[in-house]
This record gives C-alpha cells, structure tokens and sequence, in this order.
C-alpha cells in the first residue's frame, strides 16, 4: 500500500511535464470534481411580515457528478525501434494519461500492424512474436524483464501517467524490415486496488432516474492526431509504433596465418621443416559496428602433408598479430559431443574430412574473435 | 435488521429533495443542465434538462423558485445562495433578473466592484471567485404572488 502511493506520487509528478500542452487546452484532471461528488444548492432565505423578521431555507438540489471518461495513450519513443534479427524482448514504449474526474483501471491489448500507416519510411513486412503488454511498474522507462510484469494499469490517480511497453520477439526472416505495431486502451473501472476492473461501458442517455448514480460519459479523444482506429469518445484510444531491422547483414571477415612454433630441433627461429609444429590462427572480426554475428562458425580443413595436433583448438580473444594468435584461450576437446562444454564456445575435429570446426559463437559488432589449433609437417 | 439498511440505500439513491420547513413563503431549488440537442432540420439549441447526467465541464442552471402561500404580503425578501462546492458561478440565467455577487459571504456587489487577495495582492475578481450569490426583492411580495431566480455555472 505505501509502494504504491509513493509510485502515484512519483507518477504525478512526471505527468506535469508530459502532458503540459493538452493540459493547457482543457483543465487538468485533478482539478475536475471527482465522480461521484453530490453537489447541493440550497438558498437561506430572510424576509418580514408585518415588521417581524422571519427566515427560510429552500428546499435543496442536489445532482451527483458523473464520470467523463477521458485520457490519452500516445508513443513515447521517437521512430521505430530498432532490432536486430533474432532479437529477444524488443520494446516499443507508450505513455497512458488519465484525464478522468476518477481513478481508472486500464487494460492493455498488444496489436500487430498489417496494414503499414505511413509513419516510417518502409512498409509493414514482418511480425514480432509473442507480443505482449507491460506496465513499467517501477516506473524507470526502462522495460526490466521479470519486474515489469502488470499486464494492466491498476487504479491510475486523474492526470497521473504511466509508462506501457509492448515487448516482443522478432523473427530471424530475411529481408524483414518494418514491424508496425499498436497498444489499444480500454478504460476499466477503478477504485479497487490489486483488481483488475471491467471495461466501462457508457451509461445509455435515455435511462432515467440516474440522478442519484455516476454516470459513465466517455469524452476521450483520437489523442495521437489523424490516425486509424481511434473512434473519439468510445473509452478505448490507441497509439503506434513500431520495429525497424536496420541491418540486415553483417560485414564478417576472416584472416589466416600460420606461424611455426618449433622444429624439434631447438632452433630460435624454427624452420617449416618436416617434424614441426605449425599453429594456425583464424581471425574472424565483424566490421560492423552496431550489430553483433550470432552462431559463427569456423571450419579449416588441415592441409595436405600435415598432421593436426589432437587437443590444441583454441578460442579467445585475438592477441597482437604475429606474437599470440588467441590471449587467455579456451581449450576445447576434439570430439563433437558438446554435452560437458560449459564456456559459450565448442570445437571438434573430424579425424575423416581432416576439418577443423569451430563454433566461436558471438562476434559482437565491431569486435573479433580467434581461434588456434596445431599440426605438425609429416 | 435488512430492511431499514435498504431504506437507507434508497434515500441515498434517489434525488435528495428535502422539504422546506413550512411558511408563508416556500422556496423550491431545481438544478438543470444545458443540453445541446440537434433539431431534425440540423440545427442545433440548447435546452435546460434536468440534472441527470453531468460532469465536469459542463453547465448547469440552479433555480429558486418562491411564491408566498401567505395571506399577507411579505417584505424585505433577500435570498442568499452559497454557490456549491465544485462549481463556478458564470452568469445570470437570460430572463432572470441579475444577482449581486460576494466573494466572501459578506460584501456584495457587482463583479467588477469585488475583489480578491491573492498572495498578499489584491486583484479584481473574476467569475470563478464567486462564492454567493443574493437577489433582494426590492418591493413586497403580495399573497399568492410567486417569481424565479436562476443563475448559470460551470461544474468544475
């Protein structure tokens, strides 16, 4: 219960900046009479009868204040968010607004876009997976897996507003550019905290005798401009956004060199002489900067006239050129059961096609990665 | 013990009226909302509807309604109104002879003869200031004579 006033107070705070130009249009909710408020009017009255003063009151009238049902949910990010192929929880950010003369309840509802809106450059041709909604319930802005868990907005204070995410896989699909998505709003019923409350539904104009009960007028607007799917003063807004694969490709290179380490012979500057031990290096580096290479693997094919060293694959960060190929590098066994490789990397050497391969795993952008292994000249 | 509890709700429920104290002169408060209503032929009017549904934003009319049920004419009749919390005092109904305002209970007047101290600076006051409004009647009300006050706010 403290928690939570404390998130409300924070909350309205935040509000003040966020919303400062429709507030400026209309008056801010929190000043509006709160639902539910009965409001009497009664006169005291004072006249004389032959001289002799006498006093009266009317009789009172008294109307309850109904509920105008209005926010707004706009996007909170500039532009599409942008992802690589394969990412995991990609998030696009919008804010919700209580303009209501009550604490409301919204609910939450993750669309995905086939229809592409013009707000960016390309068209819709991809689809997140597992989309989801989430209430940025500790109120950083930043969506934190596991903690940011509400799938609705509990009891939200008149002019306070929250932070929504909408989270979602994307694909690994070629060509995927543009993924349009959208949050729909529905206003809920409040006053009850930890429970979610029902969608509200306008209490029909004809009925009679509702003097004496709120009312449900919804009175929210398009609010993020001349959109689709924004019907005014139906309790239910809606905003956009969306997801822009930017890179669809990497710019992975690989270099390899060759360096002998001994000739059995002691030199100190060993000789490629049959008998020696040869350490080969492939440098694989991702040049570009913003985006990381998942699941690289290397494969080499020993050459003729030599023989690979059982047990001497290597993986690791890249050491200076020409003195170390891999600096503090992994060891990794030769055969292909990866079962008891616990590092991230794996490595095995097919005895018959004479192959090294070496599943190096991420390079991020920008970054390199090494990989070593030995043979001997027959 | 459940039947008095459902009395209970209903008298809450249902619009309060609470009668008048009997006398020569019975003063009946009607509160109205502005209702903007769309005529067949596309125009558009205003009507006074009776207050079922209101919120913030909108305007409502409070009315005092008096008629002397006396046999003898009443005299020096002032009706003092505390405009209710949660509204805006605006204006005198069309029709309806104009109300002087107070901003404190106390001294009347015209809206522009009033003013307000606001952080230690007195200004003029403004329509949202208005926290009475008062209607004297300046000649005796004769038996069976009856009349009607009504005055336009904002609900906040």
């Amino acid at each position: 219960m403290f928690v939570r006033r404390a998130m409300a107070v924070l909350l309205a705070g935040t509000a003040l900046a966020g919303v400062a130009g429709a507030a400026q249009a209309q008056t801010a909710a929190a000043q509006l009479t709160t639902a539910g408020t009965r409001i009497d009017n009664t006169a005291s009255v004072t006249y004389s009868v032959n001289g002799t003063n006498q006093s009266t009151t009317s009789t009172t009238a008294s109307f309850v204040v109904d509920k105008k049902v209005n926010f707004t949910v706009v996007t909170a990010q500039t532009g599409p968010t942008q992802v690589n192929l394969g990412d995991q929880n990609a998030v696009t950010t919008f804010r919700v607004t209580n303009l209501t003369n009550d604490v409301q309840d919204f609910l939450l509802d993750p669309d995905q876009q086939n229809i592409s809106l013009g707000l960016f450059p390309g068209s819709d041709n991809f689809d997140l997976t597992s989309l989801r909604a989430y209430v940025d319930s500790n109120g950083n802005g930043r969506y934190d897996a596991g903690v940011d868990t509400q799938t609705w907005i509990d009891e939200l204070a008149p002019d306070a507003s929250v932070t929504v995410f909408i989270v979602g896989n994307v694909p690994n699909q070629a060509g995927a550019q543009y993924a349009y998505d959208s949050l729909r709003v529905v206003a809920a019923a409040g006053g009850q905290s930890g429970t979610q409350g029902s969608a509200l539904i306008a209490t029909d104009l004809n009925l009679n005798g509702a003097d004496g009960t709120v009312d449900i007028v919804f009175a929210d607007d398009d609010s993020d401009g001349a959109l689709l799917g924004d019907i005014a003063r139906n309790g239910q807004g809606r905003a956009y956004s969306g997801y822009f694969v930017a890179i669809n490709n990497v710019a992975l290179s690989v270099a390899k060199s060759a360096r002998v380490l001994a000739d059995g012979l002691g030199s100190a500057n060993p000789k490629a002489i049959p008998g020696a031990t040869v350490e080969y290096c492939l440098r694989v580096s991702n040049a570009t900067l913003n985006a990381s290479a998942n699941g690289v693997t290397l494969n080499d094919v020993v050459p003729a006239h030599t023989t690979y060293v059982p047990g001497s694959i290597s993986i690791g960060t890249p050491g200076a050129l020409g003195i170390a190929c891999v600096v503090n590098g992994s060891t990794e066994d030769d055969d292909s059961d990866d079962a008891t490789e616990t590092d991230g990397v794996t490595a095995s050497f097919d005895g018959v096609a004479k192959k090294v391969i070496a599943n190096v795993g991420t390079v991020s952008g920008g970054g390199a990665v090494a990989a070593s292994f030995k043979v001997t000249i027959d | 013990m459940i039947r008095p509890l459902l009395l209970l709700g209903a008298a809450l429920a249902a619009p309060a009226v609470i009668a008048a104290p009997a006398g020569p002169l019975q003063v009946t408060s009607k509160v109205l909302v502005e209702s903007k209503q769309r005529a067949a032929d596309g125009t558009t009017r205003v009507a006074l509807v009776p207050a079922k549904r209101a919120v913030p934003g909108d305007r409502v009319v409070f009315v005092l309604a008096y008629r002397n049920t006396g046999t003898q004419p009443l005299s020096n009749i002032v009706f003092d109104n505390p405009v209710p919390r949660g509204v805006a005092y605006r204006a005198p109904l069309p029709g309806s002879s104009a109300p002087e305002l107070s901003v404190d209970g106390r001294a009347y007047g015209a809206l522009d003869q009033l003013t307000v101290a606001a952080n230690g600076i007195r200004r003029a006051a403004a329509a949202d200031d208005v926290t009475h409004v008062r209607w004297r009647l300046a000649r005796p009300l004769a038996p069976g004579a009856q009349g009607e006050f009504a005055f336009q706010a904002a609900l906040k």
